[in-house]
């Protein structure tokens, strides 16, 4: 990155001094005598070595095997993009994709049940992180007119948000279908409206 | 001539002193070496704010850890957060001697250099934090790693260095 006004570093520097005696040993010989002083290894040979095992060492693949058979269920596709949890979840009558969702139980702090919807997902030892006892968006929506009643017309869902600690999830037992999308693929999934809120708070 | 011309402003004129200004300047305090920092913390009920929070941030490459505790520096004066200081920590040198015992025995040196830059903030709101967390998460250069601390006295008194000799004449004193 920064590449203007840098000074030679030690290594810089004794590479140009063994090329200017080299050079003079070939234009004159009785520098032999003088160099007695000189090093075994020639900052040269330590280049070459290093260059060759920059050669031998190989990075891990970007792009896994996960990313080209488009297996949505793996924690290992889409490395440089954040993936969210979907799970099918039956509300009412219709079974849809939604983020992970259970039901407030009062006199429960809102983080408590999101951590306990993430338990009831992912099995009890998880190493996911809630941040802050804030939620993150909101949706509020109204049941259809079969189920109104006087009290009850529509329900709010809080999200929050959580990190993952570790990408060790064999442990997991997931009863329903699950799958690790990201934000563009969201919309194949969820629901228009549901899908709006939701946009808003998440990052790519 | 020119040189005959000039009135030089002497003591018993009365033009003496006419280009005096420094007595319009606001006076500057002379600024005393010691800094005896003791911030105290706000958390109240409902509203809460972090006190003093570091930012740490560590690596083996110096140009990325500078770059990104600038794009730090820089994303907390936009979204308005008072930043207190910037600072950076010693660095720690560590030497990695592989030892080869493959034909003559050679011990190959590579000498690492560990960098540390802390970024302090003061009054972040708990709403706005954990955006700010991921914020800075998502944009973490690879091989750096991030902490997010209290400020505590520990912290501030390992930027000092200790003085011996002034150790031993007080306890001869004392």
């Amino acid at each position: 990155i920064e590449l203007e006004k840098s000074h030679y570093s030690d290594h810089e520097m004794r590479k140009l001094e063994e090329e200017e005696q080299l050079k003079k040993k070939k234009e004159s010989l009785y520098d032999e005598d003088e160099a007695r002083g000189k090093t075994v290894i020639m900052a040269q040979d330590l280049e070459e070595k290093w260059e060759q095992k920059f050669l031998r060492f190989k990075a891990a693949p970007r792009i896994t095997d996960a990313d080209k058979s488009n297996d949505r269920t793996s924690l290992s596709r889409k490395l440089d993009s954040n993936l969210m949890l979907l799970v099918k979840q039956k509300i009412g009558n219709q079974e849809l994709w939604l983020l992970p969702q259970v039901e407030w139980q009062p006199g429960e702090t809102l983080r408590s049940t999101a951590e306990r919807a993430m338990a009831t997902f992912l099995g009890d030892h998880i190493q996911a992180k809630v941040l802050g006892n804030a939620p993150y968006g909101i949706y509020k929506y109204k049941f259809p007119r079969a189920i109104r009643t006087e009290n009850n017309v529509g329900a709010k869902v809080f999200f929050f948000k959580a990190y993952l600690q570790s990408s060790d999830l064999s442990q997991a037992e997931l009863k329903a279908d699950y799958l690790w999308v990201t934000k563009k693929e969201l919309g194949d999934y969820l629901k228009s409206e549901y899908l709006k809120k939701v946009n808003r708070f998440l990052l790519d | 001539d020119a040189l005959l011309g000039c009135h030089r402003s002497y003591r018993s004129r009365p033009t003496h002193g006419i280009g005096k200004f420094k007595y319009l300047l606001p006076k500057e305090v002379p600024k005393r070496r010691k800094e005896k920092v003791q911030m105290k913390e706000i958390s109240e009920g409902t509203e809460y704010q972090y006190g003093d929070i570091n930012i740490q941030m560590t690596s083996y490459d110096l140009c990325l850890v500078e770059h990104f505790a600038q794009y730090v520096h820089r994303l907390c004066n936009r979204l308005s957060i008072q930043v207190n200081e910037s600072y950076a920590m010693p660095t720690k040198t560590n030497e990695v001697l592989f030892l080869e015992e493959r034909g003559s025995k050679m011990q190959l040196d590579a000498v690492l250099t560990t960098h540390q830059r802390v970024v302090q903030i003061r009054g972040l709101s708990s709403t706005f934090a954990p955006i700010l967390l991921e914020i800075i998460q998502s944009n973490q250069p690879e091989g750096v790693h991030l902490l997010m601390k209290q400020h505590t006295e520990a912290d501030f008194k390992s930027r000092l260095k200790s003085r011996p000799e002034l150790e031993e004449l007080l306890a001869e004193m004392s």
